[in-house]
């Protein structure tokens, strides 16, 4: 990050330039405290109404707890099998997770190095998938996992049963690769020195051995950002879960919280202990790997 | 998309096959109030809603590339509503928007003696409680967008500008906005995407309500598809939302004036 250093210089002018710049800074400075704690009051609204009694709720006195009762956390997952829906988040979160660094990973590259003639038309069919919003082909994918041949009691022509409906396979499989890694991928691998890969080939490493040990270890902060990012999309995602899951056993944490949400309406300080147990590993997992997340997000910006 | 085309001229009550019936679903989409209202609400959570949070955070950017202290953690503190599922923070902005007494918001201007608001629950004030959330959550992608384009502008020339005598605002404005023209257009289009997209904070905040308020695209395309089982007609209102999405596009593009092959 570029940092903004004062020049000393003796002109009179120049030091009445220089104090109105630091009262600009400090104002900047005040600001930007100001719209963060903005940002966060809610956060601290939900930790602190987790941490309150029903009734402390209900008369509305104080902001801090009177008692800080940590018992709601324990009652909201007695009241919820929020240990289901977080142990289904995490396969769904590390199949695609895995999806992303092999399958997005090699497409990704053999787009960026591997010339063949249909290269630019999948690239350009990529960019225009990217520009799709995913609710215009909801229904679609949804027609497609229902009617999925030779599963869930579907005959061979996709009738019969209810297909990937209610199973594994419909959960992960539809956007398990999005083409947002793809072309993530194919950014980062276009840097790789050809050079290098020519080389390789030339001491007679085969394509895969290529891929594999040359050059994805130069990228390996794409795999690391590309993963953490569809692990995060996984974690959040609601409403694909919402329509091909229907059995508690295959509920993930977000679809769980909803129908929490409409079972337990007035009881605001399980719902919030709830609501954080919700959002926790991913607020962990991003203030861990900030770098990570944050080139991602910059990198589709700049490129 | 193509599958959605085709499925769009037909009835396709599920598990009733397909059967093709031309243009009716267009025609039921375009005469239906709730339809018509749900595009009228999308258009005006995107008008509202996109500028209002592309401007927040083009200034927080501004700001942060200065180069100050705590500079980590107000970018984190901007950026973590983003991270975060939009359902838990739904349920979270619920609580925050609750009806009686006991909500932040009430309690708030509570102690200005207004109040309480039924925030979610009136007609007038469920969706611009709904665009507050949306603001709220969708400002810190756009200030990081933003952030990484300023910080692959040249220094020397905001140096050169300042030598010539030009103040900060004059820099910010007639050097910083028109050198972030690309970034703009970029933010701009992928923040139209994502407006039309809100769903998760219809769901949990108001489902549409009251009386339609807050219904959106989405939301119509969800109910005609998997509450009432109408495939066709719920393609048809995604091929109305593909193409309201791609003029707005094309819009947006003559307005920013984009150039370059982002």
């Amino acid at each position: 990050m570029r940092t903004n250093t004062l020049e000393v210089r003796p002109r009179r002018e120049d030091r009445i330039a220089a104090d109105r710049s630091r009262l600009a800074r400090s104002l900047a400075w005040t600001i930007l405290l100001l719209v963060s704690l903005t940002m966060l009051a809610p956060f601290i609204w939900m930790v602190l109404t987790a941490l309150k009694t029903e009734g402390e709720i209900l008369r509305g006195d104080g902001l801090l707890p009177t008692e800080w009762r940590w018992q709601n956390f324990a009652d909201a997952l007695d009241a919820a099998p929020f240990g289901i829906y977080a142990r289904n988040s995490l396969i769904l979160a590390a199949a695609h997770t895995l999806m992303t660094v092999t399958f997005a990973a090699a497409t990704g590259y053999s787009l960026a190095k591997l010339r063949f003639r249909a290269a630019p038309w999948i690239f350009g069919g990529l960019l225009a998938a990217m520009m799709i919003p995913g609710y215009a082909t909801i229904v679609p994918q949804f027609l497609m996992v229902r009617f999925m041949p030779l599963f869930g009691g579907n005959n061979v022509l996709g009738q019969g049963g209810i297909g990937w409906i209610d199973s594994w396979w419909g959960l992960i499989i539809p956007g398990g690769v999005t083409a947002f890694s793809i072309f993530l991928f194919r950014q980062f691998f276009t840097s790789v020195p050809t050079e290098l890969l020519e080389a390789a080939r030339i001491d007679g490493v085969g394509e895969v051995g290529i891929f594999v040990r040359i050059a994805s270890p130069q990228v390996l902060p794409a795999f690391l950002t590309a993963g953490l990012l569809s692990a995060e999309n996984a974690w959040n995602n609601f409403l694909w879960p919402l329509l091909v899951t229907r059995s508690e056993e295959m509920r993930v944490i977000q679809v769980g919280l909803a129908s929490f949400r409409q079972e337990t309406t007035a009881q605001w300080t399980l719902m919030m202990a709830g609501t954080t147990l919700a959002m926790l590993p991913m607020i962990v997992l991003f203030l861990l790997a900030q770098r990570y997340f944050v080139q991602g997000f910059a990198q589709v910006g700049i490129k | 998309m193509v599958v959605a085309l085709v499925l769009s001229f037909t009835r396709y009550d599920i598990p009733a096959p397909p059967e093709f019936i031309g243009v009716d679903n267009y025609v039921e989409a375009f005469t239906s109030r709730s339809f018509q209202r749900a595009v009228l609400n999308t258009l005006f959570l995107t008008i509202v809603a996109v500028p209002t949070a592309m401007i927040i955070a083009l200034v927080i950017a501004v700001l942060l590339n200065q180069g100050m202290r705590w500079q980590g953690f107000f970018r984190t503190a901007v950026f973590l509503p983003h991270i975060t599922a939009t359902v838990a923070v739904a349920v979270l902005w619920l609580w925050i928007f609750n009806p009686d007494h006991t909500g932040l918001l009430n309690r708030i201007i509570g102690t200005i003696g207004l109040g309480p608001v039924s925030w979610l629950g009136s007609t007038e004030w469920a969706m611009p409680s709904v665009i507050v959330m949306y603001i709220w959550q969708s400002i810190g992608i756009k200030m990081l967008i933003y952030l990484a384009a300023l910080q692959g502008l040249p220094p020397e020339v905001g140096e050169a500008a300042r030598l010539d005598g030009a103040n900060s605002l004059e820099r910010f404005w007639y050097m910083t906005v028109p050198l972030l023209r690309p970034a703009t257009f970029f933010v701009l289009v992928i923040s139209v995407i994502s407006s039309f997209q809100v769903f998760d904070q219809i769901y949990i905040l108001t489902s549409g309500g009251p009386a339609n308020a807050t219904t959106v695209m989405t939301y119509q395309i969800y109910q005609s598809a998997f509450q009432a089982s109408r495939m066709g007609y719920a393609s048809a209102q995604s091929i109305v939302l593909f193409v309201v999405l791609i003029i707005l596009a094309i819009v947006s593009r003559r307005i920013v004036g984009g150039t370059d092959a982002h």
